[in-house]
């Protein structure tokens, strides 16, 4: 595991008590490294990027596209946009390839599990193109139903799929979902959000045509993420939002494009936090993931295991592939009353919907409690979480 | 000038220094708002932007403010508790003597901006707006 030193914000203590930091499938926390990167920027170099001659301008243009060459390099990736996140990403899907390819009629093929964020867009675009929406249904091991993905994909032009569940923490069998759609002339867009703080992704090897992360759930700053996208799907988009840095020339008759990138990339970029991205995914390349997959994987299935013991329902199986995240209810007590009572000893974790509201629907419930661990959470503090919620449960579990 | 109850109420709340504790003390005020039963759960009466179902009906009779409720989550409805120390069976004037800020002394939430997902502070406004409401009609 990392130094949980190197995360200053994990010293603090909260209502009395040592911080717990257990939603980083919300939010990750962020290395001094970081924080120290986008300190530096704007202490000592803050200009706008890209065309500016001065120093500044200079340093602050390498920044930022040194985070583009370093996201290339760790997705293994033929282009990067760089977005507000893993939603701008999907977004830049729905608009800058679905309003340029898809027409009435065409289908895309989703889940019930989807983020509300790679479900939402499609809704507007279907409610603007008359594009079909297909979902591919969760079956009782919360798994995908791949026979009726396999049986929606006949004249579908687009697959999108999560990676990994933010509720669940399954994994998806994303190999054998792309195989099938491009064998059935579909191309797939990954919602990686929660699987790329994981699992090394590349993206040529799997031969995904778009693939949307966001930097804060990887150690990096809120407000940055990025679409990876190949080089011939990448030909088939087209900018949806004008503006400044995206233009090659601009008359009062019309307007070309740049490109590469830019074309998507419309106005003053977040060039602080590319910077502050840089340098967690310089942290991330110090750390094992493979190792760290497996050891937080077994705190997991730990935490899981004694929540059950506890009376605890638990969503999710925790197979060998699948995240830290273990999500439940106890019929005793409502989620938000839980996620309340664990904060007040100083454990974070999240209660509600987690914006997957068709998912918690399939499972017959309207919130979970979830506690989803990374990088600097340890053993004890899964041991700790289990003890503050018998404590919770003795004293209140009746009352409710 | 608030109601008496509800003074007493913070100034117990004020004494409880233990976390764990004020949540109980306030889960235990769930009792003082009137029920209002589950069938009486409509959308006219849902608190929106509760992670919990939340449901509150406000009526003035006779220049007194009526309040009935009900939440799924126990700290809600002790919320709604507190409201009803604060309002039920209270003269309008006393009613809206209360503000949200009685609410933040119960010391349990860490916030209370209208886009918390916990609903408290919408539920706090959509009392105090069909009160403002009721009393422009009379």
């Amino acid at each position: 595991m990392v130094d949980a030193s190197d995360f200053p914000i994990l010293s603090r203590k909260v209502n009395g008590k040592r911080l717990v930091y257990l939603d980083n499938a919300a939010t990750t926390q962020k290395p001094q490294t970081v924080i120290d990167a986008m300190n530096q920027y704007y202490t000592n170099s803050n200009a706008n990027v890209h065309r500016a001659v001065h120093t500044l301008a200079g340093e602050a243009t390498d920044g930022y596209e040194a985070c583009r060459t370093s996201l290339k390099s760790w997705f293994n990736a033929e282009r990067v946009v760089m977005t507000s996140g893993t939603t701008e990403a999907i977004n830049l899907v729905a608009h800058g390839w679905g309003r340029a390819n898809l027409r009435e009629g065409d289908a895309v093929v989703l889940t019930e599990m989807e983020h509300h964020s790679d479900i939402v867009p499609w809704q507007m675009l279907s409610k603007e193109r008359g594009v079909e929406l297909r979902y591919v249904p969760v079956l009782d091991d919360m798994t995908l139903d791949m026979e009726a993905y396999e049986a929606s994909l006949p004249g579908a032009k687009l697959v999108c799929v999560v990676h990994t569940s933010n509720v669940l923490g399954v994994r998806n069998p994303v190999e054998h979902i792309i195989e099938q759609a491009h064998a059935a002339g579909a191309r797939v867009l990954l919602d990686a959000a929660q699987g790329a703080p994981h699992t090394r992704i590349d993206v040529t090897k799997l031969e995904v045509d778009f693939l949307a992360v966001s930097a804060h759930k990887m150690l990096g700053p809120t407000g940055i993420g990025c679409l990876t996208v190949k080089e011939d799907a990448f030909a088939e988009m087209a900018p949806f939002m004008g503006g400044g840095d995206m233009i090659d020339q601009v008359t009062v008759e019309g307007s070309t494009y740049q490109d590469n990138e830019h074309k998507f990339e419309a106005g003053t970029p977040r060039i602080a936090e590319a910077i502050g991205w840089k340098a967690a995914m310089d942290y991330l390349e110090g750390v094992d993931l493979d190792a760290e997959h497996h050891r937080l994987l077994n705190i997991a299935r730990w935490t899981a295991n004694a929540l059950r013991e506890l009376g605890c329902t638990v969503y999710g199986r925790h197979d060998d592939l699948d995240s830290a995240v273990v999500s439940f209810l106890h019929p005793d007590l409502h989620a938000e009353d839980m996620a309340h009572l664990l904060d007040a000893q100083g454990f974070a974790v999240r209660t509600g919907h987690h914006c997957a509201q068709p998912l918690l629907h399939r499972l017959g419930i309207s919130s979970t409690v979830r506690a989803s661990f990374y990088l600097y959470n340890t053993m004890e503090e899964a041991e700790g979480l289990v003890e503050a919620l018998t404590t919770v449960l003795e004293r209140f579990g009746g009352s409710a | 000038m608030i109601s008496e109850a509800l003074l007493e109420v913070i100034q117990e709340l004020a004494e409880i220094e233990d976390r764990m504790e004020r949540f109980e003390f306030i889960f235990d005020l769930a009792d003082e708002v009137l029920e209002l039963p589950v069938d009486d759960w409509t959308e006219t009466n849902r608190v929106k932007g509760c992670q919990s179902q939340a449901h509150l009906e406000v009526r003035i009779e006779n220049g007194h403010v009526h309040l009935r409720g009900g939440a799924d989550a126990r700290l809600v409805q002790g919320l709604m508790g507190l409201l009803a120390l604060g309002m039920h069976d209270q003269p309008l004037e006393v009613a809206q003597a209360m503000t949200v800020d009685h609410i933040k002394e119960a010391g349990v939430l860490n916030s209370l901006t209208p886009s918390r997902s916990n609903g408290v502070r919408t539920m706090f406004d959509m009392v105090t707006t069909k009160l403002e409401a009721m009393s422009d009609g009379e």
